[in-house]
């Protein structure tokens, strides 16, 4: 399981997929992250994946999000998690199409985990399962800490959406990273306050934009700034900062009510 | 009314809870309500572990952020780290002693300042397994009885009961699995706080108060009614807007 929190440090070079499969001890494993939308606050979609280990469990990735059903479908739709380590036991009518084409792919069982904070919906987490019987709790105790570091990390202010945060006017310092020890990712400083949640449901409708968007702004604000994510969000939530700006413009990151219309 | 009566009345009223298809932030935040009221203590919480063994909130006898953030010290230290740990209560603890201070150096000041003198910790237990802790503030210095002690356990004991939902309790990973839905429903909610906050130019604290009455009042599922709010399927024009103002005072 080091190795697979290694990989995901940025520029770390490695393949959490591989390195999960390899840790968890089952066949394949993807991570899908949803696509900003820039009209869909509202509308579910589906995750793309991102990693997957090896090319079959993006082939099944792909398969299950065309064919809009499936354990990872019903995994989003419902935000918890959907195990059906063997795909024989399933009932035919759950999934009448995709089942016959997952096992002709060569995929016996598969266990979705949605990776998501509260109502920031950050992506899917895949385990393709040999059939051979469900997880152990070893493998289900691993597999809650992988959830954590990908939510992390996928929420990171280097981390693969990071360009959403940069290119999207977000404050980019140029020197802002200075006082920072390095990934700043693990583990996920700040998440467990109240008012960060509170600031990031306020500048999800500052930004008309999700609540993984505006907690990925919050967070590259903060980092940017080498402040502490959860002195930012107080600020946020006590009126003393907002973010504004549509997220396609540039230029427009947070800034002080004082002196505006108050 | 006497105690006894009381009590009685509220085993009822949570075993006519878990009986119907129940929210369970609803009625943890209902049972730390009475927690406060059956101990004669200032305010209660409960929190839960996450998936790293750190402790998160995820009730409160009164939603004021400032005592969440109490609670949200206690991750990593404090008495509740130290009871869900150990297993073992601990209770009566005075947080003017200079001990508390130097073992909780971020945790006892922030306490102080809110104007607690006496806090307890008691385990949420699952037979060998700690799930969390039930945590008392009180703003005197009476100490609890070891009835009331007894009695904070029941209460404890009943919270575990209510966020494992009695089923299946032999499999860890469904263990885990409501713990995980648990929290995850705590943030949603703190992320609708934001939500309304932001929509109605109140503060957090007073957006939420309108949600759950709305709630209450039209018999809806808390976390439900959140997630509606987050993927945009509930209109929130439709809930009274409470009136903009400042911040509300601090917790009592």
């Amino acid at each position: 399981m080091a190795e697979v929190l290694r990989s995901l440090r940025p520029g770390s070079g490695g393949d959490p997929a591989a390195a999960g499969a390899r840790a968890l001890g089952v066949p394949g494993v993807a991570v899908s992250v949803f696509p900003r939308s820039p009209d869909g606050v509202g509308a579910v979609r589906a995750p793309e994946p991102l990693w997957c280990f090896p090319e079959l469990s993006l082939r099944f990735e792909e398969l299950q999000f065309t064919l809009g059903e499936g354990p990872g479908p019903d995994a989003v739709r419902a935000g918890i998690p959907v195990l059906e380590p063997d795909l024989r036991l399933v009932a035919p009518d759950r999934w009448p199409v995709f089942l016959a084409a997952a096992q002709q792919l060569g995929v016996h069982g598969v266990c979705c985990f949605p990776l998501a904070l509260g109502g920031a919906r950050i992506g899917l987490l895949t385990l393709l399962c040999d059939g051979s019987g469900p997880l152990s709790d070893i493998q289900l105790q691993d597999t809650n800490t992988l959830t954590a570091a990908l939510i992390a990390s996928l929420l990171g202010d280097r981390g693969p959406l990071d360009g959403l945060s940069s290119m999207n006017g977000g404050p980019v310092g140029s020197d802002g990273a200075a006082g920072h020890d390095g990934d700043g990712l693990w583990p996920p400083e700040g998440l467990r306050r109240a008012v960060v949640h509170q600031a990031t449901g306020m500048i999800s409708v500052q930004l008309d934009t999700t609540l993984a968007q505006a907690l990925v702004r919050l967070r590259a604000y903060a980092y940017s700034s080498g402040r502490p994510l959860g002195d930012v969000a107080e600020d946020v939530v006590a009126r003393r900062l907002r973010f504004e700006g549509a997220m396609d413009d540039d230029g427009n990151g947070p800034h002080s009510p004082d002196g505006g219309e108050g | 009314m006497a105690r006894e009566q009381r009590l009685a009345e509220v085993f009822v009223e949570i075993a006519d809870s878990l009986i119907d298809d129940f929210d369970v932030l609803d009625l943890l935040q209902r049972l730390s309500a009475r927690c406060v009221e059956l101990l004669g203590v200032s305010a209660a919480g409960i929190l839960l572990a996450d998936a790293d063994g750190e402790l998160q909130v995820i009730a409160a006898s009164d939603e004021h952020t400032r005592l969440l953030e109490l609670f949200a010290r206690q991750h990593d230290q404090g008495p509740c780290m130290e009871c869900f740990r150990s297993g073992a209560a601990r209770t009566n603890i005075d947080l003017r002693n200079s001990g508390a201070a130097a073992d909780w150096p971020r945790f006892t000041p922030r306490a102080r300042e809110i104007g607690y003198v006496t806090t307890h910790a008691i385990p949420l237990r699952l037979r060998d397994r700690v799930v969390g802790a039930l945590n008392l503030f009180q703003r005197t210095d009476r100490r609890l009885a070891e009835d009331e002690i007894a009695l904070a356990q029941a209460l404890a004991d009943v919270a575990t009961i209510t966020i494992l939902q009695q089923r299946s309790l032999e499999q860890s990973h469904v263990v885990n699995t409501q713990l995980n839905s648990a929290l995850s429903s705590r943030i949603l909610v703190e992320q609708v706080k934001g939500v309304l906050a932001e929509r109605w130019n109140t503060s957090v604290d007073d957006a939420f108060h309108a949600f759950r009455s709305y709630a209450r009042s039209h018999h809806l599922r808390l976390t439900d009614l959140a997630r509606h709010v987050v993927d945009g399927s509930f209109d929130t024009a439709v809930i009274p807007a409470p009136e903009a103002g400042p911040e509300a005072g601090p917790a009592a």
